[in-house]
């Protein structure tokens, strides 16, 4: 297929590339526009490792093909802090909420995704919002301690009360 | 100590790599990308057993933007490779004994170009009958996979006569416990960037959990001296002993040395499947008897693991298991052997817990059943049979005296998921819903044991910059030995950690540590650090009393700088001056080296420092679809002090999570030699769905008196006593003995209107 315009506001700034329209979102993030945040793990949509936000909602990068985002605003990790951490980043440095990290960017555009939407998520909300990020490190509990603190909530001691 | 945010207080702190594995800025290895590289991807065997007649890559030389392609002919060196007997070829020359032996690899000019190129090779094969089944490739007639027959590695330990002893129990427990093929499943699969440099050296940036080890194998292989090759082995996306091993290293190296320009690898999960290591599935069978008392009198074992095509580790991983296989429990006959079998599955290899999951499961249960037989309560009765803190190893062999087990053993049973465990099968709110608490113990050795070299060292200096620097090749793959090591230093030094820097995982800068692996980095850096810290602090203290003209007892190192011993009031020189008005390096540089302690007899494989466990956990069953859901989980951990809060506890957390897979839903299927999954949407790991709603844990810090090896590595521990702990709470709930991991559905579905039915019929 030959290449076509492709233009996507990402992480706030517009981008302008020559694509394979059928070419993966995952893809032009990591390899044309150097955003190594956007992790590859599975490519099948299962463990939101590549997830980044498109026009605000969460979607695996690894899904999505360059015509179906075509004009969208893109949010990768990298377009989520300022000058300092974002709250919901600061929350994981703080409660412990990754390991070996690699989980972590499209773990926490879900946090994102979920508070933008539902400021005060209850748990049953925060597993509904989470249940497409897998993470083999820290068995979830240091995310669970990091999104009640994100979210403001009580989230003293380690126990997970429901 | 209950661990958690709140007792740890100001220990409690954020680790080093935490900003930038939020924000995305870290590259792991497999982020890195160059100017001009190109891409590597490797052919690998259609058939798990066959002859290869004949390869063919002229087609695939000729194919667009093909820079390279190699086959057997072009490994300068060695072609194999293997951590104990390099046994697994890089590229295969005559056969293949699993899917996923390489046939061939190619560099291209992009992805797309090396996979078009790889449909373009052509081989032959003759397939031959492939040998699944361990015990069928014990037999006399079964196809030889190897030169030396299909047994890897046979263990043996005997004391007593247990075989005679059995006549004086009585009760005996019988049983056959299975443990599944568990993938590792680490979220970055394997890969990374192989430079070859100017001056004719090769980097390779690749993750492993021991450079050193790699260092050595690719200069077998490629046949260039050690030093001319440069190991860059972290940061690490997750690893659990499956990275280990070399994976993509020979075929990223080769093809950079062929091209001449650097070459990116990445896995696809696919490939990361069908080639990478696995749990060694096992077969234990155990034969336990107690006398009328309930004491233990007697225990036979005979393990058979499945260890795939190729030796890796599989040998330790048998000697472990055979080391582990009594449990913490002193029993006068024992009688165990073990089997690790070469078969056409997957390769088996190292997993965190190294062998001890699997007989601890099964250990476990027996003791579950023994006690059930005996009329005894479960925990009662492991406590009645517990070593005591002088008594030998498992082995026979002296270790290191530890009460760990007894203290694990009381933080259960005053747990309130254990003190109220009578209460909670009247908890359930449905008549299908069940409830059950279970429990179980281990102990578990740190370190790779008696007669395998495991080196210790480390590098401690005031570099130019004025940064307290430590070198230790360890790397960083999540477990937070950044961390770790950053609270020894500001707490030897008193500085913060803006005075420090940190170098790992890389041959070139950090001297040799041994490997990340056995749950041993935590005491090297702590038993480096300890010979070299008060050696630069003494250094730094004697230049800054030159400098200043105080007395060097009067001065002591902090935030910054050197500050006066009392009174505070600032530093009163900062380290980087006293960095610039030093002559030499090398006065400011001191080398740690050692062993990792070992137990003096002469027992192949024994430890010498344990680490213990218990774990209460309550499950709810569903009956009508056979789901186990966990309610809670309390973890009582002795492992000495607690260095690093926030990582010991996500150590315990993590690891139960991954045994929680183990036991209730992870099994890299195979059948006739062929995964039957080949993502994460056939092999499920937990998600945030299945965590239990209260987890707890209590680390038990105290050592015995005058102990000199501080604190303990959990790298491993929270994942060995899960498992047997929820085959106890299912059958609690249930009334049904589980003996094959992961519990299945099926068996604990109970046919609801089956049974109505049939009482109506009256049958």
């Amino acid at each position: 297929m030959s290449a076509q315009r492709w233009s996507a506001v990402v992480n706030g700034q517009k981008e302008e590339l020559d694509v394979d329209p059928a070419a993966r979102l995952l893809d032009l993030l990591r390899k044309e526009l150097d955003l190594t945040g956007v992790k590859m793990s599975c490519e099948v949509g299962r463990c939101g490792a590549c997830i980044v936000l498109m026009n605000g909602k969460p979607v695996n990068a690894c899904l999505v093909m360059a015509y179906q985002c075509e004009g969208a605003a893109i949010t990768t990790i990298e377009g989520l802090a300022g000058e300092e951490l974002h709250p919901i980043q600061r929350a994981f440095c703080e409660e412990g909420g990754f390991q070996c990290g690699y989980c972590t960017p499209g773990m926490i555009l879900s946090v994102k995704a979920l508070l933008d939407r539902t400021p005060k998520p209850t748990t049953e909300q925060m597993m509904e919002g989470l249940a497409g990020n897998l993470c083999r490190c820290t068995g979830y509990a240091g995310i669970m301690r990091a999104i009640k603190a994100a979210a403001g909530s009580d989230n003293r001691g380690n126990a997970m009360q429901g | 100590m209950r661990l958690d945010k709140l007792s740890a207080g100001s220990r409690w702190r954020m680790r080093p790599d935490g900003p930038e594995k939020t924000t995305g800025e870290l590259r792991y290895l497999t982020d890195l990308s160059v100017p001009g590289m190109l891409y590597g991807k490797v052919l690998r065997s259609p058939f798990p057993h066959a002859l290869v007649l004949d390869i063919r890559t002229s087609r695939a030389e000729r194919a667009p933007g093909v820079k390279a392609v190699i086959t057997h002919r072009d490994v300068p060196g060695l072609n194999g490779f293997g951590i104990v007997t390099p046994d697994q070829p890089v590229l295969c020359a005559d056969r293949v004994r699993y899917v996923g032996d390489a046939i061939a690899a190619v560099a291209a000019e992009s992805e797309e170009e090396a996979e078009y190129a790889l449909t373009l090779i052509e081989a032959d094969f003759e397939p031959l009958p492939a040998v699944t089944e361990p015990e069928a490739a014990m037999r006399e007639d079964a196809p030889r996979l190897h030169p030396g027959g299909n047994i890897l590695h046979r263990t043996s330990f005997k004391k007593g006569d247990a075989g005679a002893a059995f006549a004086n129990c009585a009760f005996i427990a019988e049983h056959t416990y299975r443990t599944p093929r568990q993938m590792h499943a680490y979220m970055e699969t394997e890969g990374g960037l192989f430079i070859p440099e100017p001056d004719g050296r090769l980097t390779v940036r690749a993750a492993t959990q021991h450079g050193y080890k790699d260092r050595m194998q690719l200069s077998r292989i490629l046949a260039v001296p050690e030093d001319r090759i440069r190991i860059v082995s972290s940061p690490i996306g997750g690893s659990f002993g499956g990275k280990d091993e070399l994976n993509v290293q020979p075929y990223g190296a080769l093809l950079a040395i062929k091209t001449g320009r650097p070459v990116k690898m990445h896995n696809s999960r696919r490939e990361s499947v069908r080639a990478g290591l696995k749990r060694h599935p096992m077969k234990l069978a155990m034969k336990t008897g107690a006398d009328a008392s309930g004491r233990l009198i007697a225990h036979q074992v005979r393990i058979v693991a499945d260890t795939g095509a190729y030796s890796t580790l599989g040998a330790p991983v048998l000697n472990f298991a055979t080391e582990h296989a009594s449990g913490p429990y002193r029993i006068p006959n024992v009688d165990i052997e073990g089997f690790s079998v070469f078969t056409n599955n997957g390769v088996s290899g190292e997993f965190r817990g190294f062998g001890g999951n699997q007989v601890i499961f099964a250990v476990e249960g027996q003791m579950d059943r023994l006690a059930e037989a005996a009329g005894i309560d479960p925990w009662e009765f492991r406590l009645r049979n517990l070593r005591k803190p002088e008594d030998p190893g498992p082995l026979g062999q002296r270790i290191w005296p530890t009460d760990g087990v007894r203290q694990a053993w009381e933080g259960v049973a005053a747990s309130a998921l254990w003190k109220e465990r009578g209460a909670s099968s009247a908890a359930a709110s449905l008549p299908w819903l069940k409830r059950g608490v279970g429990a179980a113990l281990a102990m578990h050795g740190s370190g790779l044991g008696y007669g395998i070299p495991d080196p210790g060292g480390g590098r401690l200096s005031l570099n130019a910059d004025g940064k307290i620097e430590a070198a230790f090749s360890f790397e960083e793959f999540g477990q937070g030995i950044l961390a770790t090591l950053e609270a020894m230093l500001t707490g030897w030094f008193g500085c913060g950690p803006d005075d420090l820097h940190i170098v790992i995982g890389d041959t070139d800068l950090a001297p040799h540590s041994g490997s990340s692996t056995a749950s041993r980095s935590t005491t090297v850096a702590h038993l480096a650090l300890r010979q070299l810290a008060p050696k630069l602090k003494a250094k730094l203290l004697e230049l800054a009393s030159d400098l200043t003209g105080r007395p060097p007892d009067g001065l002591t190192t902090g935030n910054g700088g050197i500050w006066a011993a009392e009174g505070g009031g600032g530093s009163l020189i900062g380290y980087r001056e006293l960095a610039e008005a030093c002559g030499t390096a090398a006065e400011l540089s001191f080398d740690a080296k050692f062993e990792f302690p070992v137990t003096p007899d002469p027992v192949t494989g024994g430890h010498y420092l344990y680490t213990s466990t218990a774990v209460a956990v309550e499950v709810e069953v569903n009956e009508l679809t056979g789901s186990v859901r966990l309610l809670g989980q309390h973890h009582a951990v002795a492992a000495g002090p607690v260095v690093n809060p926030m990582g010991y506890l996500g150590q315990i957390e993590g690891g139960s999570s991954m045994a929680q897979g183990f036991a209730l839903q992870e099994d890299a299927r195979m059948e006739e030699g062929r995964y039957r999954i080949e993502n994460l949407d056939g092999y499920l790991i937990p998600t945030i769905r299945d965590m239990a709603e209260t987890f707890t844990v209590d680390a038990i810090e105290e050592l015995p008196e005058g102990d000199p090896y501080g604190p303990r590595g959990v790298g491993e521990i929270g994942s060995v006593a899960l498992a047997p702990a929820i085959a106890e709470a299912v059958y609690r709930a249930t009334g049904k003995r589980v003996e094959t991991l992961p519990i299945r559905r099926e068996e604990l579905i109970v046919r609801f209107a089956g049974a109505a039915v049939e009482r109506e019929a009256g049958v």
